[in-house]
């Protein structure tokens, strides 16, 4: 146990005052200008954190449009409503639309960009330029793979195994390859950018003991974001070489390895899977703090394992290759090293839970997201033991099983935390409120909707439905119309945050700087903040989650956080919390 | 442009002593690269697939990514933290060669039933 706070530090403790409201700055970031310009040409980066919200909302409505199509169509054993080359299409636009342009770039893009500098008490990110330019290759991508995707479509699934991507597919592989190969250059853009950021811009005392485990969550990220991205650029490149030119280097006809693909798109893919999990883990781990008003149970910890998922999701990647005809001993070794991976994950769970434990927990939004995130992730990651173990992956493998484990851990988790995140950080980001009723009733229908879609295809996939397919035997139509209900239902918690959210900008109360009373710097700020962030540069002097003597990272009080039944009145645990708890620093 | 009254060397505030590569240089490098890659290209259509090939060619490209590295990427004006950087994307390239190669080369061993 230790405390950073040095000796002769005025009374950080309990009587530390609470610091009078700021003003709300009359120029804040979002009323600075309003031309069409300042914005796309704004170096800004909660500016450049918004347009990519913007964007990577409308790939996630595509993409869920897609999903859309797909259960439909599965609710008859023969095909509703598509045929079977449109079905191949729509998958693949679903899995297309969802991993490469709303997964990956969703929360570096969005919460990275707008947090990381507010988080470790900067002014902006280290290349205010480099940001703004990953925002338009970003879209460049884009309109390369929305074009292929919704102009013809490709129907290879979006893993584009060759040789079938590369000989014999009539679609739009090209511009669909060619929109991914550029969109990777952004996202290896932001990892840049975000960890020169974190290493050299940090505000006097932010040590890194002291960084909050959001920041650390997104250094982990940038880290394989930097080193896996080049791989599957030049997996891409020499894939649209092979179709475009004829030359053999994927496809056996022509003297190319099929199984060399596999081996460099799973190198980059699998620790991909980390990209899009960890900062949504770094989410949960303040909103889990923060609403329990606790200092989170072990922070170095969980720090750590997100440094250790990391550099372990490097060493796993052909456990999505067990029946491709991989060598019997490189399969033993892989699953050995995949049974890894679940190591820190479950530091990171069990942390979690003890962080819960006798705190006085709240249930806003945020907390009821970052809630439903720790179950389905703990059911998500266990089911992937069962796939990493080399035996039962066998049977399991290309069935409705993967299906659901790795919605579980990617919807599950991930799509769950950036909602928790969006509804956490979303009164600082538009200085207003929203409906506190309808984001519980959006937080509950989303979860609920989603252990519907997903648990009956574990079922259907343990029982060999493959997937992929837009037939089924009559047996399995009884759990895919049990998913496709669930899917409109958890459709429906989606819908809501798009109707009460964009409401709350026009009709939402007006957000205190601090309306959740959290620790981080980005709190001290007016909400919204002020173009350059802070008026003058915070001194910390504190740990991230000082929630045991209730101070700010800058060692001040905090405010009256809001009461258990969602008002703002003085209902909730104010003051230092008299809990056993370990105090970080 | 650089000023051409500026001397080649500057200082960092770090006192790291920076030497900054003149365009000549560079395009010798450019041209190195660009020549060693047909070097590359001629030794494959000439000497055809024998087993000394493979590793030659490697050797090859390995000279060509040091020289890339060493002069486009700064590592010559590197400091330690920034060499032992260089060398830990080398370690992680290992670990992706070693695994992969593991595969390839134990794909003949049959497990005895």
């Amino acid at each position: 146990m230790s405390i950073a706070v040095p000796h002769g530090t005025p009374a950080l403790a309990t009587t530390s005052p609470v610091p009078p409201e700021p003003a709300p700055a009359p120029v804040n970031y979002l009323n600075v200008s309003h031309t069409i310009w300042s914005w796309l040409f704004t170096v800004d980066h909660k500016r450049i954190g918004l347009l990519y919200l913007g964007s990577i909302s409308v790939f996630f409505i595509i993409g869920g449009i897609f999903a859309a199509l797909v259960r439909m169509n599965l609710m008859s054993p023969n095909g509703a409503i598509l045929t079977e080359d449109a079905y191949n299409r729509a998958f693949t636009a679903h899995g297309v639309m969802m991993l490469f342009f709303f997964l990956i770039p969703a929360v570096p893009g969005v919460m990275g960009n707008f947090f990381i500098p507010l988080m470790i008490g900067a002014k902006d990110l280290a290349f205010p330029k480099l940001n703004l330019a990953s925002w338009y290759v970003f879209m460049i991508g884009a309109a390369f793979s929305g074009w292929a995707v919704l102009v013809g479509g490709i129907d290879t699934g979006w893993t584009l195994y060759p040789p079938y991507s590369s000989r014999s597919s009539q679609s739009n592989i090209l511009p669909g390859v060619m929109g991914v190969f550029i969109s990777g250059f952004s996202s290896i853009m932001t990892g840049l950018n975000i960890m020169v950021t974190i290493h050299k811009m940090r505000a006097p005392g932010m040590t890194w003991g002291r960084l909050p485990l959001f920041v650390w969550s997104l250094y982990g990220t940038s880290l394989i974001q930097l080193l896996a991205t080049p791989v599957v650029a030049v997996t891409l490149l020499l894939l649209m070489v092979e179709k475009a030119a004829g030359i053999g280097i994927f496809d056996p006809t022509i003297g190319g390895d099929p199984i060399l693909f596999q081996h460099m798109f799973w190198f980059y893919s699998h620790p991909a899977v980390y990209i899009m999990i960890l900062p949504g883990m770094g989410v949960v781990s303040e909103i889990l703090t923060c609403f329990s008003r606790k200092n989170i149970f072990g922070y170095h910890a969980v720090a750590w394992s997100s440094m250790g998922i990391a550099v372990v999701g490097f060493l796993l990647w052909a456990h999505h290759m067990f029946v491709a005809g991989i060598s019997f001993y490189a399969a033993l070794l892989f699953s050995l090293l995949s049974m890894l991976v679940a190591v820190p994950s479950a530091i990171k769970v069990f942390n979690w839970t003890a962080t819960l434990y006798r705190g006085s927990i709240t249930f806003h939004a945020p907390m009821i997201l970052a809630l439903g995130f720790l179950v389905l992730f703990v059911v998500g990651g266990l089911t992937g033991l069962f796939l990493a173990t080399l035996g039962t992956d066998i049977h399991l493998h290309d069935t409705y099983f993967v299906v659901a484990h790795f919605h579980f851990v990617m919807v599950g988790g991930m799509v769950i935390a950036y909602m928790a995140g969006l509804h956490f950080w979303w009164p600082k980001m538009t200085g207003r409120m929203y409906s506190d009723w309808w984001s519980r009733v959006a937080a509950i229908i989303m979860i609920v909707g989603f252990f519907l879609t997903f648990v009956p295809q574990f079922i259907m996939g343990y029982h060999g439905a493959p997937r992929r397919y837009p037939n089924y035997p009559q047996e399995f139509q009884i759990y895919n119309v049990l998913s496709t209900a669930g899917s409109s239902v958890l459709g429906l918690g989606y819908l809501l945050p798009g109707i009460y959210l964009p409401l709350s900008l026009f009709f939402g109360k007006k957000a205190t700087a601090n309306p959740w009373s959290a620790t981080g710097l980005e709190w001290i700020t007016p909400s919204p903040p002020t173009v350059h962030n802070f008026d003058a540069t915070p001194v910390v002097v504190c740990g991230p989650y000082e929630y045991a003597i209730g101070v700010d990272q800058m060692g001040r009080g905090l405010p009256e956080p809001p009461g258990p039944g969602g008002s703002d009145g003085p209902t909730g645990p104010s003051g230092p919390m008299k809990k056993e708890t370990e105090v970080v620093g | 442009m650089a000023d051409p009254t500026t001397p080649a060397t500057t200082n960092d505030p770090h006192g790291i002593r920076k030497d900054v590569d003149s365009p000549g240089q560079l395009f010798v490098v450019f041209a190195t690269v660009l020549g060693l890659a047909l070097v590359n290209v001629f030794l494959s259509q000439s000497i055809g697939p024998t087993k000394f090939t493979l590793p030659l060619q490697l050797a090859i490209g390995s000279v060509q990514a040091g020289l890339v590295g060493y002069y486009f990427m700064h590592l010559r004006q590197g400091d330690k933290v920034v060499i032992l950087t260089a060398l830990s994307s080398l370690f992680w390239m290992g670990i992706l060669f070693v695994l992969f190669m593991g595969d390839y080369m134990t794909r003949h061993l049959v497990v005895s039933q």
